[in-house]
């Protein structure tokens, strides 16, 4: 006999604290981890074509081993181990989502230093060859000419990072992260309702994806660098056609 | 004391072993049009960019009016490129920023001028070109030769000592050519100290005040127009000009 989906209780646990809670809390750990992972990323990506070999050497290493570790085993390090070793961390401020987000960003970054790195070798080197005939400084080269142009190539593949690391969150459940999977599975195991608590929960993943998506699109479109009268008919190029019924 | 504007003494210069510019010398005199003409790999675009204090040189000197600039430091010379415009063969445009900012950013970033000023007197510089309306779009948005005229106006707006060329028709459709020569032309007139690499020989004969042959990293033969094209002394310089007429 299969169990039919029960409507009512679907709606229930959609609109409930702790799946509404779940959802933020990996929301939010995803966006914070991803930020975290870009401010360290960049001067990685730097780093790794430095002309001092210390620089390009700790590059490479930090990159190489945080791709190596696995996720899950960083999250249990960071939270078990580091209280441990540095008194520090053996306080009451250290809660189990800081130690995530120490976790994650730490292993972002290696991913976003990489991201990046290939961003800034996809810029035409002419552009900073002809920053430099003009006299602009390396950090003003960076900052007007390359950096902009990087962007747009670093986007598609942030958009991935964000999408992997929104899932990846609910790892973060062993140290006692409630993100929004934990939740569906503590409702599941109370509830014994699988389709409808399930089901909320993928809900939940496509609306954030959706979200994220069109934040991208709108984003992809700022870094196009055309003038806005251009921009606009580009796009309504092929609806338009197809209209003419 | 010299009135040369741009010099270069027994320049060398090689990459990964390959000599490139063996021992070249020339002298630019105040409102002089220099055009280099040779086969591809002779070195013309390496004395360019020597010139532009882009490259360092391995033996000899670059002297921009009495000073000498190359073997300096970095910082040193970004300041002192701002005085050599460079015009690149593929226009390089800083692809992020429409016409305008592209002649503003060194402005504001090397000349430290302010907005309004910057505005001002990149408009001006684009009006002499003839690309006043185009202000606002982007290099994607251009034909090849507008992108060459912004690029040119580009490097005009920050009042070089000298002028350099890098085949700066060699990458634009055949009728897109004469607007390019005629701005260079109208530039040659009002005096501008100019080294240009280029195949046009009509221009070069209009325009230049001599000719210069480069074959295999040197110079292999100097001389004014008429005399260059009517009686070359070197049998390459004659076998080289009967291959591009």
């Amino acid at each position: 006999m299969v169990a039919s989906f029960d409507t009512h209780i679907f709606w229930e646990v959609l609109r409930s604290g702790p799946y509404w809670r779940g959802a933020l809390l990996a929301i939010g750990l995803t966006c914070s981890s991803l930020g975290a992972a870009c401010l360290i990323g960049f001067p990685l990506a730097l780093g790794r074509s430095s002309r001092l070999f210390v620089v390009r050497f700790f590059a490479f290493l930090y990159s190489w081993f945080f791709r190596a570790t696995p996720t899950l085993l960083l999250l249990l390090i960071v939270w078990d181990v580091f209280p441990q070793i540095w008194g520090v961390f053996a306080h009451n401020w250290y809660t189990p989502f800081f130690a995530a987000f120490i976790a994650l960003s730490l292993n972002e970054a290696a991913y976003m230093g990489e991201i990046i790195r290939a961003g800034l070798l996809a810029v035409d080197p002419g552009q900073e060859l002809a920053a430099r005939a003009l006299g602009m400084k390396r950090w003003q080269i960076l900052r007007r000419v390359v950096v902009p142009q990087a962007v747009r190539i670093v986007i598609p593949p942030t958009g991935n990072e964000f999408i992997t690391l929104l899932k990846l969150t609910s790892l973060a459940s062993v140290i006692s992260v409630h993100e929004l999977l934990t939740s569906a599975n503590e409702q599941a195991s109370i509830k014994f309702s699988y389709q409808e608590v399930y089901g909320a929960a993928l809900v939940y993943y496509l609306v954030m994806v959706s979200i994220l998506m069109f934040l991208q699109s709108r984003l992809e479109r700022r870094f196009t660098f055309r003038s806005r009268a251009r921009r606009a008919p580009a796009q309504l190029s092929v609806p338009v056609a197809h209209d003419a019924r | 004391m010299t009135d040369a504007v741009l010099r270069a003494r027994d320049v060398h210069k090689s990459y990964d072993g390959l000599a490139v510019l063996q021992g070249v010398s020339l002298e630019v005199g105040r409102g002089e049009v220099k055009v280099i003409i040779g086969p591809s790999g002779s070195g013309k675009s390496t004395l360019l960019r020597c010139l532009a204090l882009l490259e360092p040189v391995d033996a000899g000197a670059v002297y921009l009016g009495d000073e000498q600039l190359s073997g300096r430091r970095e910082k040193e010379l970004a300041a002192h490129r701002s005085e050599v415009g460079m015009v690149f063969q593929r226009f390089n445009l800083f692809q992020n920023m429409t016409a305008l900012d592209n002649v503003t950013v060194a402005l504001r970033d090397v000349r430290r001028l302010p907005k309004a000023d910057a505005r001002e007197r990149a408009i001006e510089f684009l009006d002499r070109v003839g690309l006043r309306d185009k202000a606002d779009q982007y290099p994607e948005e251009l034909s090849g030769g507008q992108q060459q005229r912004v690029a040119i106006a580009r490097a005009l707006v920050m009042r070089p000592k000298a002028m350099l060329f890098d085949e700066p028709t060699s990458a634009l459709d055949v009728e897109l050519v004469r607007e390019v020569l005629d701005v260079m032309e109208g530039l040659a007139r009002g005096g501008m100290t100019m080294v240009v690499v280029s195949h046009e020989l009509r221009f070069a004969h209009h325009v230049a005040t001599s000719i210069l042959m480069m074959d295999e990293g040197r110079i292999i033969e100097e001389a004014p127009p008429d005399e260059f094209f009517s009686a070359p002394k070197q049998e390459r310089t004659r076998r080289f000009l009967a291959l591009v007429e």
